[in-house]
């Protein structure tokens, strides 16, 4: 559940971005990407539609025809790394096998470096 | 008292002096004492069929032989198709002599067949250029270019000979006039700076050495393995750096592809990077902003160029790594290194899936994965292309050194080196298979040295990534423009190993995953220049692309 809120919380923080964050505004400019957060069980997750500087998402882990999809092993551990902030924690998860990338790796860390732009 | 031709004495200096055994070029009227002179003493001369890649094959030549490679084309249009290849040595720091035709001096400011400032033209783009003027001080003006190639950071060199010195006769006994060749001096910092880097080493938790051209260049193999083995840091070789220590090398994370350099070297607390340049592929160096920097170049310049080092280590990487390795202290990280290799694993997983499974649509990557398995380890690999070069650096493994050339991938970004790059590749070492993977773009700009490969029977594979389009341009015009606004990017269905047929080579057209081993082994047996043109899915995109586009994000 705090899984949940907290990919939300990241989607209205990205949005509003997307419309006041200059630095943010021109990062996301031109690029159209489908960025996936999930658990593992697909039961949780959310999708990060990014359209030429326009973001959208949609809730759930279940969704196709991403550009790259974060599945991490478990809510509380996905919630524990994210909310810490910082790329340690991804590293080590990875490195751990609770996180793992599908899709094009570079998407995520494009996403991960906008994410800093607006923290 | 016997005369000589100043052309031929060009041939007498390079043979007798410097030890040239190949020239590569294309001939021309105002060079043709030169091309007699290379009859006359025994030098091997490739004739090429466009002198853009006869530059690509001498500058290709420098790498895998540590020696300069010579390139002679003619005056006007021979010179100006040479400049894409000179500029192409000049930004890859690469040891090329080009000598070059002119038009007769006695015939400047009359309209002379070709006249033109060809020095003023190449100046901007080489180490050191000239026109030489008195047949008796060729031999001096030749010292004087390879001196100038090699020494420091090695680069082009340009020396113009006009007919009224190639065709006029000198006393012999003038020639060759120097003895000994050019020589390579080295320098190392003083203990003081060396001492400094070495604590910086020694107390790293996560360091990572990136080696680049500069390691490859200084021939660094015995002093790298010292290094590298003593302090047990993880090692990535790029450019022409790549295969100094095999690919195989326990220590090595090439195999970690892209997602493992970028993960590797920010998560890193120390870098260690030498003979290699902090350009746009590193992100200008803010790839690292954490970490601390040891940089190890030759050229003073490049230690603080686009980020701050904090010890800067200036001289030939082989001597500063030999000074160096008394300093360091045996360290193990295996810890660092298990997690950098899981961590990038899970990173690149779809990738790994990909390579393993039979595609159809063939995509990219498990085209190169089945090349890997039919070519093996033991083979000198060149990648040219947009996306293709992306697939072929992070899917090729090689023990050789220079193993996995991907010039395309280079500063200039130079399409259209692969096939000259294989040439050289053959000639240098006749002894190892040569695999060339080529987009079907980039395959067009040379492709008509198969002719050169063919009369010189030189053997090469040639594996064509066909994906019907200008793949880099084609989605990164998807992405920016949109689907229907694709302009000047989209190829058609060719049959390219048609035309190496057509020539006298053996080829193969392959559309199914499991036809692609066979026919790169047959190729490989026919031990001719060969093509084995491969249909891949033409939707499939590469990180390269993105990263393409992003970096050309200006507003």
């Amino acid at each position: 559940m705090r899984f949940s809120l907290l990919l939300l919380i990241l989607y209205r923080k990205l949005k509003k971005a997307s419309k006041k964050n200059v630095q943010f505004k021109k990062y996301t400019g031109t690029m159209r990407a489908r960025i996936l957060i999930k658990t593992v069980d697909g039961r949780r997750g959310r999708v990060f539609i990014f359209d030429r500087g326009k973001i959208s998402s949609l809730g759930g882990g279940d969704h196709t025809g991403f550009d790259v999809a974060l599945v991490w092993s478990d809510a509380g551990t996905a919630f524990k790394v994210m909310s810490s902030g910082g790329d340690e924690g991804s590293f080590l998860a990875a490195a751990r096998g609770k996180l793992k990338v599908e899709g094009m790796a570079y998407f995520a860390q494009w996403f991960t470096d906008g994410v800093k732009l607006i923290l | 008292m016997a005369q000589i031709y100043g052309g031929h004495l060009v041939a007498k200096y390079l043979q007798e002096v410097e030890k040239v055994e190949m020239v590569f070029g294309l001939s021309g009227g105002h060079i043709e004492q030169v091309l007699d002179g290379f009859t006359e003493y025994g030098i091997r001369a490739i004739d090429v069929r466009h002198e853009q890649a006869a530059a690509m094959m001498a500058h290709a030549w420098s790498i895998y032989t540590g020696k300069p490679g010579v390139c002679l084309v003619t005056a006007g249009p021979g010179f100006t198709n040479a400049l894409t290849g000179i500029v192409n040595a000049h930004l890859d720091n690469a040891p090329l002599v080009v000598l070059c035709g002119r038009s007769p001096i006695r015939d400047d400011l009359r309209g002379a067949l070709q006249e033109m400032n060809q020095v003023d033209m190449v100046k901007p783009v080489v180490k050191w250029c000239a026109t030489c003027l008195d047949p008796g001080r060729i031999p001096e003006y030749l010292a004087t270019a390879f001196r100038y190639a090699l020494q420091g950071r090695p680069g082009p060199v340009f020396l113009e000979l006009p007919p009224d010195i190639l065709n006029a006769k000198v006393p012999g006994e003038i020639a060759p006039g120097l003895s000994g060749g050019t020589r390579r001096f080295t320098c190392y910092p003083d203990t003081h700076t060396l001492k400094r880097a070495a604590e910086l080493i020694n107390g790293a938790k996560k360091p990572i050495f990136i080696g680049g051209s500069g390691v490859g260049f200084s021939r660094s193999d015995h002093d790298l393995r010292t290094f590298v083995e003593k302090t047990g840091i993880p090692f990535l070789l790029l450019n022409n750096g790549r295969g100094v220590l095999p690919d195989g090398h326990p220590l090595c994370v090439m195999d970690t592809g892209f997602a493992g350099m970028t993960l590797g070297l920010s998560r890193a607390d120390v870098i260690i990077a030498a003979g290699i340049r902090f350009n746009w592929t590193l992100q200008f160096g803010g790839i690292f902003p954490e970490a601390k920097v040891v940089r190890i170049d030759v050229d003073p310049h490049e230690i603080d160029r686009n980020r701050t080092s904090d010890v800067g280590l200036v001289g030939d990487v082989a001597a500063v790594l030999e000074h160096m390795i008394p300093h360091v202290e045996k360290r193990d990280h295996t810890e660092w290194l298990t997690d950098l290799r899981n961590a990038s694993r899970a990173f690149m997983d779809s990738e790994l899936r990909q390579r393993e499974q039979p595609s159809d649509p063939i995509h990219p990557i498990r085209l190169v994965a089945r090349i890997q398995e039919a070519a093996g380890e033991d083979t000198l690999y060149v990648v040219d292309g947009g996306d293709t070069t992306y697939f072929g650096l992070v899917g090729l493994r090689s023990q050789e050194r220079a193993g996995v050339l991907t010039p395309t991938g280079n500063l200039f970004g130079c399409l259209g080196t692969g096939i000259p790059y294989g040439i050289a590749a053959k000639l240098a070492r006749p002894d190892k298979k040569v695999v060339v993977l080529n987009g079907d773009g980039s395959f067009g700009f040379n492709a008509m040295e198969f002719d050169t490969a063919i009369r010189h029977n030189i053997p090469f594979v040639c594996v064509i990534n066909n994906d019907c389009a200008w793949g880099m341009i084609k989605h990164g015009q998807e992405m920016t423009l949109g689907e229907g606004r694709l302009q000047c990017s989209e190829l058609g269905r060719r049959h390219y190993e048609k035309m190496v047929e057509g020539l006298g080579g053996y080829g193969e057209f392959v559309t199914r995953d499991e036809e692609i081993v066979p026919a790169v082994k047959r190729a490989i047996a026919s031990d001719r220049p060969s093509c084995v043109n491969v249909l891949t899915d033409p939707t499939v995109t590469s990180p390269a692309t993105i990263m393409f586009e992003q970096a050309l994000k200006v507003e």
